[in-house]
């Protein structure tokens, strides 16, 4: 692809907002350029608010001049900065949008069919008669009839305005077609017959798209590329299979796992914090206060937009971290339980593979959750991750240092970066110390601060996990506590040293119901605050994808699957994932025997 | 009566701010509402300390007929000789009741059937909402005209016939507000816990139609002033109470009074005032519908 | 539609019975008091109080005065004048043509002002033009009828003597031709007519530009802009179709207003309408010309909504399938 058809340059639309006493300024759209060729379906993707319909309105020219900076090229020609009466050719019959709302989009006293004719007869030299047949012709290609043309707005479903606007979007043969949310606010049913339609307009008119949306299900469908705009910047641009398939920005990767897919059952938790205000964007990187790997530098400089492979990221590491790495896992112990080495496995003792070559990945700020039976070696691989058992073979890397071959003030470093919450509370903890000893016993061992600043540390991480901090609680053992309240102290035990991983072995399998949901409510919660990363390990696959972005599966010491939660729920390749997703009790199971 | 009105208003325009300090309200009020708000507060006062920012009493004969302004006469004397600056200065006194009587009339008449014809609704709104429609669709003044013709106006008849013209404009705001809240969970949560009406009426209803009452009370008593003032002018007020429409009234039966610069003291003033009064009330009331416009919208 | 032509129809009713009933049932016996010599209202020509007694026929049972009162107005007999005792309705018939030429001109030359200041400065927002046009229009449209007027008559009548102070016409004038006839009436005319337009002109400027100014918000104004049609078919084709609208809903109020204010304005121009006639019938209590007047008023009302009605129903194709 040569030239472009549409270039646009360091794009930046900025006002003060109507009625304000000297606020600041708005950026709604700063500093944004992307190319689009010719036949090519490209979706800018974003939260409301990123200035993706400042984006559409920009292309058009109906912001005040005076707002605009930056350059819009279409077909070499430069836009920005014409004349309001060269914009009014270059509307509809160059570039065309079709707006978000087509309920409101028609003007309620006029027909359908006269607007259209209205519009087709202001851009083409057609007779009357002529522009009704273009008209009846395009109308009915879209799977409508003439009686619609008839018809006033009002008369009309909200699913066949969609399809009119389109029409009249598509009326003047525009070379740029801009559609905004075409899927917002409509049944499943309309939804898939608007991503067809706009599919067979495209292929058949060789019409280059700016899908703009935060449906991931349709840019999946119809995008050849995609961009992520955040605050007003674009975060990441690349190919449709790279950036929902492997994202690279934060951000993106937030988006993507904030997405609902049909019928997941995991608690939509959304990407924590909140869209910058436009007026006051954080200074740095702008996705820093949500991100959850960010560093000091963040803070200071906006990443500008660079080349990864074939996708440009805006992120100051290049993208989503990688917290924990693991390479081929291997881990066996003998019948009767006692470790065995690798060097000695065809000795005569019999020898049981508990992990055998598994390989996983935990990024920034996810939830992970590895799900299994009993017996299917997930425990085992969490303690390998830990660190708490030497794997036989294999490698494990945390933020990009090898943890096998760490010792002394290096290890102590990485044990407070990836903390432990065990299976069994009571086994956990000494029945000898108080809950305040119990919690501060990491912080005391890592020498952190001085007593006060221990006790202030402990008291915080209690109220984080919902406990008491009363002088009487914190004196009380083990023993005088309920299960829930225990299995919270030993979370806040491992939350105390503000670990950037918390690998939690079944952390409410000794709990009933009411207060597993609680817990893993609140384990979410806090991950979510806190933006660390959280491998759950549980055989209770029901429960886990409640709060899971990533699902895997383990089955005779190896991962036999893995994915996003909505798909591992929802299309399991596995037949031993489908026993297990069948297994999960259900109610409507029981009503469903015989 | 006033002093609650008025204090009304602006807890209204304050409402959404709190016990903000008196300069965030102006500011926040917007600066069309404030001089309204000062000004239509300016009347107050005047008409509260009349007795004593009046030199005379404006019945008594204090001068000679027709006399020019001077320091005695501030505004000069009426063809009767009496003070025509305490004449206005006491026609504050008239309009103001008029004006916020028939408004406070108007507006209680509006709330009950406004809020009856929403909250019971059935065919009690149909009937009461048509009896409206009639309302609104009559010529106003001939049948004011018609009316105090006959039965001969006083101030209280006035207000009374005013109050009985004007509810159905508010009535229909009430109502469909009282209509809306009626929707909510909250209320029929209400109602399912077993509250009385007239509970539900007080605790949920009544703060949301609030402003719309100071809303109809503020339009209401503007154009109840300027009837008043027209009935006056034409010579059908009370011709005991000496309004400034009656003032103006009696200036122009003098013969060739454009002729001279009389008219100056006598015409101009109370017409100036009329329009300040009326003036202060519509942009009291623009500042409350710009505020409260999603809310008038929706109807 | 069917549904507001019987809302007018009953109102018509209403009209009809509060009319009949309201001398009847008020305190003070009004109408007794004009045929008993002791009240300060007793009509002392013996030969009006004869024809009042006929007119109003109270020594009949109310439900028979009711279908006289009734058959009367339906023949356009709308009883006599106590003042000039003359049938009330060749006195309306002669002061009504008055009226409503100046109405009837004032409503349409504020209209016509109204709607194009209005989209204008809705186009404007904001502009110094906007601004000056909003707060010119409230003041005037708050200031009462019969004030401006006297200031217009001071300044153009006495001050730059220009215009007739007062009348519809020269009286006992002699036309040379029609021209002149008609610059005498036009003369006569125009004060009450700027005075009468002006202070309909604030009311209407503000519905328009206001609900221009919602109009412009619209979807659909964005849509229109985004076709790349030009200004003036924005303005025109889209906004101020549908920015009339909510203005021809209100024509029948405004209608109204104008009929109250020609009632002031021909008081103050001693213009020969039925506005004259009520000012001149008030003073001395002239009830069955009141009435009439009253009648008269309330039917132009009415069939100002009806037209307004039907105006909105044709040009707002949501309300046609309601
Ligand atoms: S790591 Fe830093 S630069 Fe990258 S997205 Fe997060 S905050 Fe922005």
């Amino acid at each position: 692809m040569s030239t472009p058809l549409l270039r646009i340059q360091d794009l930046r639309v900025q006002y003060s907002p109507a009625g304000s006493r000297g606020g600041g300024t708005i950026r709604a759209l700063d500093g944004v350029s992307f190319d689009l060729a010719r036949g090519e379906v490209l979706a800018i993707v974003g939260e409301t608010g990123s200035g993706k319909t400042t984006l559409a309105r920009a292309l058009l020219g109906l912001h005040p001049t005076e707002t605009v900076t930056g350059s819009i090229q279409l077909g070499g020609r430069e836009l920005s900065g014409i004349r309001e009466q060269e914009w009014q050719s270059i509307r509809w019959r160059r570039i065309a949008l079709a707006v978000q709302n087509a309920g409101t989009a028609f003007d309620p006293v006029y027909t359908i069919g006269a607007q259209l004719q209205a519009t087709v007869r202001q851009h083409l030299p057609l007779s009357r008669r002529r522009a009704v047949e273009a008209i009846t012709h395009l109308v009915r290609s879209l799977g409508l009839d003439e009686h619609h043309l008839h018809a006033y707005p009002h008369q009309l479903s909200g699913g066949e305005k969609q399809r009119l606007m389109l029409a009249m979007a598509l009326s003047c043969h525009p070379d740029v077609l801009i559609v905004d949310e075409p899927t917002s606010g409509q049944d499943m049913l309309s939804r898939r017959h608007i991503v067809t339609l706009l599919q067979k307009v495209q292929t058949e008119a060789d019409l280059s798209i700016l899908l703009i949306t935060h449906d991931l299900a349709a840019v999946a469908q119809l995008a050849h590329r995609v961009a992520v705009l955040y605050a007003g910047k674009l975060a990441e641009i690349g190919t449709n299979r790279e950036v929902l398939g492997r994202p690279r920005h934060p951000y993106t990767w937030a988006l993507r796992n904030a997405y609902p897919d049909m019928g997941t059952a995991r608690d939509l938790s959304g990407i924590r914090g909140h869209m910058p205000d436009p007026a006051n964007p954080p200074a740095g990187c702008r996705f820093h206060p949500r991100c959850t790997q960010a560093v000091a530098e963040c803070r200071l400089t906006e990443p500008a937009l660079e080349h990864h492979d074939s996708r440009l990221v805006a992120c100051h590491l290049g993208g989503l971290q990688t917290l924990l790495q693991a390479r081929h896992l291997a881990k066996s112990f003998g019948a009767n339980g006692h470790r065995t080495h690798a060097s000695s496995q065809n000795g005569a003792r019999q020898v049981v593979a508990a992990v055998k070559s598994a390989s996983l990945e935990i990024y920034e700020g996810e939830v992970v959750a590895l799900v299994g039976a009993t017996g299917s070696g997930k425990t085992t691989l969490g303690k390998l991750l830990v660190g708490l058992l030497t794997p036989d073979t294999g490698t494990i890397a945390f933020q990009g240092q090898a943890i096998t071959t760490l010792a002394g003030a290096q290890l102590v470093e990485l044990r407070r970066r990836i903390q432990f919450v065990p299976q069994d509370p009571f086994d956990s903890v000494s029945p000898r110390l108080t809950v305040q000893q119990i919690v501060r016993e990491p912080l005391d061992i890592q020498q952190t601060g001085n007593r006060d600043e221990r006790n202030q540390e402990v008291h915080n991480v209690l109220e984080s996990v919902g406990l008491p901090t009363s002088e009487a609680f914190l004196a009380r053992y083990a023993h005088e506590l309920s299960g829930g309240q225990l299995q919270r102290v030993v979370i806040a035990r491992a939350l105390v040293l503000a670990p950037k991983l918390v690998i939690a072995d079944e952390p409410v399998s000794m709990l009933d119901a009411s207060e597993q949901a609680k817990l893993i409510n609140l384990l979410k919660a806090i991950q979510n605050e806190r933006g660390m990363g959280l491998l759950v390990i549980s055989h209770d696959l029901a429960l886990v994808r409640k709060i899971a972005d990533r699902i895997l599966v383990m089955q005779g010491g190896q991962i036999i699957e893995h994915g996003p939660a909505g798909q591992i729920v929802n299309h399991p390749q596995h037949d031993y994932t489908r026993t297990l997703l069948s297994a999960a009790p259900s109610i409507d199971w029981y009503a469903k025997k015989p | 009566m006033l002093v609650v009105a008025t204090r009304y208003v602006e807890r209204v325009l304050r409402y959404p701010f709190g016990r903000a300090d008196v300069r965030h309200v102006f500011s926040s009020i917007g600066g069309t509402t404030a001089v309204g708000l000062v000004l239509f507060l300016g009347f107050v006062f005047v008409a509260i300390f009349a007795p004593v920012l009046a030199p005379y009493n404006p019945d008594a004969f204090s001068g000679k007929p027709l006399e020019h302004p001077s320091n005695a006469h501030l505004l000069g004397t009426n063809d009767v000789g009496q003070d025509i600056f305490s004449e206005l200065v006491f026609g504050t006194q008239i309009s103001l009741i008029i004006g916020v009587g028939a408004g406070l009339g108007a507006v209680f008449l509006a709330v009950v059937i406004g809020g009856a014809a929403g909250y019971i609704g059935g065919w009690l709104d149909f009937v009461l909402m048509r009896l409206g429609d009639m309302l609104l669709a009559l010529p106003r003044l001939p049948m004011l005209i018609l009316v105090n013709a006959l039965i001969g106006a006083g101030v209280w008849q006035m207000v009374i016939t005013i109050a009985l013209l004007f509810w159905p404009t508010t009535a229909r705001i009430i109502r469909s507000e009282v209509q809306r809240v009626r929707q909510r969970t909250y209320l029929q949560l209400a109602h399912h816990f077993g509250s009385n009406r007239l509970y539900v009426l007080r605790r949920h209803v009544l703060p949301h139609i609030t402003p719309l009452i100071v809303f109809g009370l503020v339009t209401s008593a503007g154009r109840a002033v300027a009837l008043e003032a027209g009935l006056a002018f034409l010579g059908l007020g009370d011709p005991a109470a000496k309004s400034w429409g009656l003032m103006m009234r009696y200036a122009l039966n003098l013969p060739g009074l454009l002729l001279t610069d009389r008219w100056l003291w006598w015409l101009l003033p109370p017409g100036v005032c009329i329009t300040l009064l009326i003036l202060s009330l519509t942009l009291v009331g623009i500042g409350l519908e710009s505020r409260l416009m999603p809310g008038l919208r929706r109807q | 539609m069917k549904q507001r032509l019987i809302l007018y129809l009953m109102t018509l009713w209403a009209v009809l019975t509060l009319n009949f009933l309201l001398p009847r049932m008020l305190p003070g016996d009004p109408l007794q008091a004009l045929l008993d010599p002791q009240s300060s209202t007793y009509v002392f020509d013996p030969a009006t109080r004869a024809a009042l007694e006929a007119d109003y026929g109270l020594d009949r049972s109310l439900l028979e005065q009711y279908a006289g009162y009734l058959v009367g107005v339906f023949t356009a007999d709308l009883g006599h004048s106590i003042r000039l005792n003359q049938p009330v309705i060749d006195l309306i018939r002669s002061h009504l043509p008055w009226t409503l030429l100046l109405t009837g001109s004032a409503l349409a030359l504020a209209s016509l002002v109204g709607i194009v200041i209005g989209t204008e400065a809705a186009w404007r927002h904001r502009s110094m033009w906007d601004t000056s046009l909003v707060t010119v229009s409230v003041i005037l449209s708050n200031a009462p009828v019969f004030f401006t007027g006297m200031v217009f008559l001071i300044v153009f009548g006495v001050w730059l003597g220009w215009l007739p102070l007062s009348g519809g016409r020269t009286p006992f004038a002699d036309y040379s031709s029609l021209l002149a006839e008609m610059r005498d009436y036009g003369s006569h005319l125009l004060l009450p007519l700027v005075t009468l337009t002006l202070s309909l002109l604030g009311g209407k400027f503000l519905l328009v530009r206001n609900s221009m100014l919602g109009v412009l918000q619209e979807d659909f104004m964005l849509v229109a802009r985004a076709k790349g049609l030009p200004a003036g078919q924005l303005k025109r084709r889209h906004g101020l179709r549908n920015a009339i609208l909510p203005f021809v809903h209100h024509l029948a109020s405004h209608a109204g207003f104008a009929i109250t204010g020609a009632l002031f304005i021909e008081t103050l121009f001693a213009y020969p309408g039925i506005g004259q006639l009520i000012f001149d019938s008030v003073v001395v209590r002239d009830y069955p010309v009141i009435q009439g007047v009253f009648l008269v008023v309330s039917l132009m009302v009415l069939s100002a909504n009806l037209l307004a009605d039907w105006l909105s129903y044709q040009l707002d194709p949501r309300l046609r399938e309601a």
